[in-house]
C-alpha cells in the first residue's frame, strides 16, 4: 500500500489563532477520512469567515482538542518557532507472525503535514510616545491594529487555500485509501505534535518514515 | 456462463442504482446549503437524536437515504421536489443553477410575501426561477435582477464497454472501489459547498432576520445556456476528480463567481419591532409577564425593580401589572411600571445593558414614587437608592441577590417560580401587619435604633421570626393576616384591573387605616435581608427610618396576638435567667422588625415575672404536698407500726 504524503501550505498564525486553525484543518482531514456513516456538523469559525465540517464523532472531537492543547502547551514553551503537526492514518498489521513473535505494527497509508509558523506580534497600543515626534507617522497603535487585520485577512485566504488543498488531495488520491468497513466510522489515525526537543521530533519523523515502509511496497 | 452473465447484470443494476443515488445525493448536498428557509441549517433536533457513534444499521434515526454514501444529511425538501425532472436517464446531466435574486430597495413587505418558495424546480429555463407571489409582479416587483452565481454540473459520461466484465469478482471490486470513491467525492463536495462564496449569502439569509433585498434560489434542469464571455470572465471553475466506473465516469464540477463583492448585497430596513410572544418572560412562558410590553428603559431591566428602595416588594409581587404604579398619577404609573415592570425581565439576563446610564431616570422615578407615599414620620429621601447593577446572571439569581433586603422566604420561592403566580410567595407582611407594639413609641425608637445599629442581627432574627410568625399567623383566622393574604392574592389578581391598588399588602381589613402608609409599611421587610446576603441592604438609612415608622404605626393598630406572644414568652422563659438582656434585645429587635409579640417588652417581662412567681408557688405547693404526703406516710407507718 502506498503512503501518500501531503504537505500543506505553511500558515503564519498568532498564538490565539492556533486552536481555530488547527481544529479547522484537522477536522476537515478527518471528515474526509471518516467514510463510515456520519452526520456532519457545520462549524463556523469565530476568527475567520470560514465554515468547516466535522464528522460529528465525539471521540474524534475530543482527541483533536487534546492534541491541540498539547500543541499549544508546546508552543508556549517554544515560542516563535516553526512547527509541524503530522496527522497520519494507519493500518494495524501483524508483521511476520510466528510462534515467538507476533509483532503488530502500524503502517501509515497517508500522512498530512500541517506547517505552522507561530508568531507573536506586538499588540496594538493606543498611545505611543513617539507619535508626537512626527506629524507624518501614523499612530503605531493604529498601524499595529491595521497590520493585525491585514494579517488576519491574509491568514483567512491562506486557510481557505489549505482547505482547498486538502479537498484536491482527497479527490486526486483515492486508490490508496483502504476499503470501507461497516463497523468503522473513521480510519484509525494519530496526531503527532512536536515533542519537547527538536531532536526527538526528528526521531519521531524518522520512525514514521520507517514505519510507512518502502513506497513501492504493496499490500 | 449464465451465472456470470446474471452477476454482471446484477452488478450493472447496482451500478445504475449507485449512479442514480449519486445524483440525488449531490443535489441534496448542494441545495441543502443553497436553498434558504427550506433547509434548516440549524436543524439540531434531528441531529441530536441521531448518534453517529452508533451502528449505522441499528440507528433508529437514520433514514434509508442517509445510508447512501454514509452521509446523513438534514432535511431538504428542495432536493426532493420533482425528483423525476432530471431523472429520465442517468446519461442526462443535472445542471443546478444557484441564482442570486436581487430586489429593488423599494419593497413593499406587505404585498411581497417573505415566504419564498425557493425550492421550485423547473425543467424549462424560460420559467421564472423563483416563485414570488403573482401580486408582487403586479405591483411592479419585476424590477429584480437575477444572476447565476453558481452552476453545478453532475453528469455520468458513459463509454463504450471495451471489455465486458469477465468475472463477478472483478466487477465487484470495481463496484466497491467505485462506491468508495463516490463516498470520497461527496465528502469533498460537502466541504466545498461551504467554502464557496455563495455559502456566505446562504448563511446570512438563514440566520438574519432582516429583510434582505436579495435572496437565493435555484434551478435544476438537464440542460443549460452557456454563459456569456463576460460572465465567464467572472467565473471560476472547480472540477472534482471523476469517479471511474466500469462503463463510464461520474463527473462533478462547479462554475462559480469568485467574488460577490461587486453585487450590491444590502439589506433593507430591519423588520419592524415585533412583540415576541413566546420570548423568555412572556406571558406564555412566564406568568409574570401577563401585561403588555411596556417601553423598558435602556438601563438594566432587572435591576430596575431593585433600585427602588421602598417598593421592592411591589416589584416582586406587583411588578407585572401594567397599571401597577407606585404612584396614582397616570403619568407616574406608566413610568413606574416601566421601571418596575418585570416585563423587563423578559429580556434575557445576558442581554442586560449596563445599568448606570439609566440611574438618573430610575432615581427620579423612585423619588416621585416616594413623594406620592410620604411617610408621616420620615421625609422622603431625595437621594434615591443606588442602582443595583445585576450582571448577566440568571434572573432568579439576580432577584435573590438584589432582593437580599427582602425576606428570604419569598426570595427562595421567587427563584424557583414566578412570584405573581404563586400566592404562597407572599411576603411576610402578615407578621408585620398583625403585630403591634405595646409601646410603639418607645419600642419604635428602640427598634429604630436597633434597626439602624444592628441590622444584621435584626435580619437574622427576623428571618427566623418570619418563618415562625408567618406560620403561626396563618393559622389564625381572626388576624388580618388572613385578610392580608387574601388581599394580597387579590392584589395579584387585581393588579391589572385596579390601578389604585398600589400595594400587595393593601387589604380589605379596616385595621389598615392609612392606605398611603401601606406601601411603606412593607419597607421594613426590605430591611429583613438574608443574613447570607450582606450586600443586599438598601443603604439608605432614611428609607429604613421611614419604614420603621410606618411599621410601628401599623403595629399600633394591629390587634394583639396574645397566643403568639404567650408562645414566644414560654420559649423565652426557659432562658430567662441568663438571657434577660438578650431577651430584651431580642424582643426589642423582634419588635422593631415587626415580627414581635403583640405586647411590649415591658409587658412581656411583667408576665414573665408573674409566671415565675406562679412557678415558684407551684413548686412550693408541690414541695409542701410532698412533705405533707411524706409526713402522712410516716405517720401512717408509725401508726401501723
Amino acid at each position: 500500500m502506498n503512503c501518500e504524503v501531503c504537505q500543506l501550505k505553511e500558515l503564519e498564525v498568532e498564538h490565539f489563532e492556533i486552536r481555530e486553525v488547527l481544529r479547522c484543518i484537522l477536522h476537515t482531514i478527518v471528515f474526509h477520512r471518516a467514510l463510515g456513516l456520519v452526520r456532519p456538523k457545520d462549524i463556523d469559525l469565530e476568527l475567520f469567515d470560514i465554515t468547516y465540517v466535522q464528522c460529528g464523532d465525539i471521540e474524534v472531537e475530543k482527541k483533536i482538542d487534546e492534541k491541540i492543547e498539547q500543541f499549544v502547551s508546546w508552543v508556549e514553551k517554544h515560542p516563535n518557532k516553526k512547527s509541524e503537526i503530522c496527522l497520519s492514518f494507519y493500518e494495524v498489521k501483524s508483521k511476520h507472525p510466528s510462534w515467538f513473535t507476533n509483532k503488530i505494527e502500524r503502517l501509515d497509508w497517508e500522512q498530512w503535514h500541517i506547517n505552522l509558523n507561530v508568531t507573536q506580534h506586538p499588540k496594538p497600543k493606543a498611545h505611543s510616545g513617539k507619535s508626537h515626534h512626527s506629524k507624518i507617522v501614523v499612530d503605531p497603535g493604529e498601524s499595529a491594529s491595521e497590520e493585525r487585520s491585514v494579517r488576519r485577512a491574509s491568514l483567512e485566504v491562506s486557510l481557505r487555500e489549505v482547505l482547498f488543498q486538502i479537498i484536491k488531495f482527497v479527490n486526486e488520491k483515492k486508490d490508496h485509501v483502504p476499503p470501507i468497513t461497516e463497523s468503522v466510522i473513521y480510519f484509525p489515525y494519530e496526531i503527532h505534535i512536536p515533542s519537547s526537543s527538536d531532536s526527538a521530533f526528528g526521531m519521531d519523523m524518522l520512525k514514521r518514515i520507517i514505519q510507512t515502509g518502502h513506497p513501492t511496497m504493496l499490500s | 456462463m449464465a451465472s456470470s452473465h446474471s452477476n454482471t447484470h446484477t452488478e450493472g443494476a447496482k451500478m445504475e442504482q449507485i449512479i442514480t443515488e449519486f445524483f440525488a445525493k449531490s443535489l441534496h448536498i448542494i441545495l441543502e446549503s443553497r436553498s434558504p428557509y427550506m433547509s434548516s441549517r440549524n436543524y439540531s433536533g434531528e441531529q441530536a437524536i441521531w448518534s453517529p457513534s452508533s451502528s449505522s444499521s441499528s440507528s433508529s434515526g437514520v433514514r434509508p437515504r442517509d445510508k447512501w454514501f454514509n452521509l446523513a444529511l438534514k432535511e431538504c425538501p428542495a432536493a426532493l421536489e420533482n425528483p423525476d425532472i432530471w431523472r429520465q436517464s442517468n446519461l442526462e446531466p443535472m445542471v443546478i443553477d444557484v441564482i442570486l435574486v436581487q430586489r429593488p430597495l423599494v419593497w413593499d413587505p406587505v404585498n411581497c410575501s417573505p415566504k419564498k418558495d425557493f425550492g421550485r424546480n423547473i425543467s424549462s429555463k424560460e420559467r421564472c426561477p423563483f416563485s414570488w407571489n403573482s401580486d408582487q409582479e403586479e405591483l411592479g416587483c419585476e424590477a429584480k435582477t437575477e444572476k447565476i452565481i453558481e452552476r453545478w454540473i453532475v453528469q455520468y459520461e458513459s463509454r463504450r464497454l471495451r471489455d465486458n466484465c469477465s468475472g463477478s469478482r472483478r466487477s465487484s471490486n470495481t463496484l466497491h472501489m467505485m462506491y468508495k470513491k463516490s463516498v470520497l467525492l461527496l465528502r469533498s463536495l460537502y466541504a466545498t459547498v461551504r467554502l464557496l462564496p455563495a455559502y456566505k449569502i446562504f448563511r446570512d439569509l438563514n440566520s438574519s432576520g432582516q429583510i434582505r433585498t436579495f435572496t437565493l434560489t435555484h434551478r435544476v434542469s438537464s440542460f443549460f445556456e452557456p454563459f456569456t464571455r463576460r460572465e465567464e470572465a467572472e467565473m471560476l471553475l472547480f472540477g472534482f476528480t471523476p469517479v471511474d466506473t466500469s462503463c463510464g465516469r461520474l463527473c462533478l464540477s462547479v462554475v462559480y463567481r469568485s467574488s460577490l463583492s461587486d453585487i450590491s448585497l444590502e439589506s433593507s430596513t430591519p423588520m419592524s419591532t415585533q412583540f415576541i410572544p413566546d420570548y423568555v418572560g412572556s406571558p406564555l412562558a412566564d406568568p409574570l409577564k401577563r401585561f403588555p410590553s411596556l417601553p423598558v428603559p435602556h438601563g438594566s431591566p432587572s435591576s430596575l425593580p431593585f433600585s427602588r428602595r421602598h417598593s421592592w416588594s411591589y416589584d416582586i409581587y406587583k411588578a407585572s401589572s401594567p397599571s401597577f404604579s407606585f404612584s396614582p398619577s397616570p403619568t407616574h404609573s406608566e413610568s413606574h411600571a416601566s421601571i418596575s415592570n418585570p416585563s423587563s425581565r423578559r429580556l434575557p439576563p445576558m442581554s442586560l445593558p449596563p445599568h448606570p446610564p439609566e440611574t438618573s431616570s430610575i432615581h427620579k422615578k423612585n423619588t416621585s414614587f416616594d413623594e406620592y407615599y410620604p411617610s408621616p414620620n420620615f421625609t422622603p429621601s431625595p437621594s434615591p437608592s443606588p442602582p443595583i447593577y445585576i450582571p448577566g446572571n440568571h434572573l432568579s439569581k439576580s432577584l435573590l441577590r438584589s432582593e437580599s433586603a427582602p425576606v428570604s422566604i419569598p426570595l427562595a420561592k421567587l427563584a424557583s417560580s414566578p412570584v405573581l403566580s404563586n400566592r404562597q410567595n407572599l411576603p411576610p407582611s402578615p407578621p408585620l401587619k398583625g403585630t403591634r407594639y405595646g409601646n410603639p413609641r418607645t419600642d419604635t425608637s428602640t427598634g429604630f435604633v436597633q434597626i439602624g445599629a444592628s441590622d444584621e442581627k435584626l435580619f437574622s432574627l427576623g428571618k427566623d421570626d418570619i418563618r415562625k410568625y408567618s406560620g403561626m399567623k396563618i393559622s389564625s383566622n381572626s388576624s388580618p393576616r388572613i385578610s392580608f393574604s387574601r388581599s394580597s392574592s387579590r392584589s395579584f389578581q387585581d393588579d391589572f384591573d385596579d390601578p389604585d391598588f398600589p400595594c400587595p399588602f393593601d387589604v380589605e381589613d379596616d385595621d389598615m387605616t392609612d392606605p398611603g402608609s401601606r406601601p411603606e409599611s412593607f419597607d421594613p421587610r426590605g430591611l429583613l435581608c438574608d443574613p447570607h446576603e450582606p450586600g443586599g441592604l438598601f443603604p439608605i438609612r432614611k428609607s429604613q427610618d421611614a419604614a420603621v415608622g410606618e411599621l410601628v404605626r401599623m403595629l399600633k393598630k394591629a390587634p394583639p396576638l396574645r397566643q403568639d406572644f404567650s408562645t414566644s414568652v414560654c420559649l423565652s422563659q426557659d432562658k430567662m435567667s441568663s438571657s434577660s438582656l438578650q431577651e430584651q434585645q431580642a424582643s426589642a429587635s423582634i419588635a422593631s422588625s415587626g415580627l414581635v409579640a403583640s405586647k411590649t417588652t415591658a409587658d412581656a417581662l411583667e408576665e414573665l415575672r408573674g409566671y415565675k412567681e406562679m412557678k415558684k408557688d407551684l413548686l412550693l405547693s408541690q414541695a409542701g404536698r410532698s412533705n405533707t404526703s411524706a409526713n402522712d406516710t410516716c405517720m401512717q407507718k408509725s401508726t401501723t407500726g
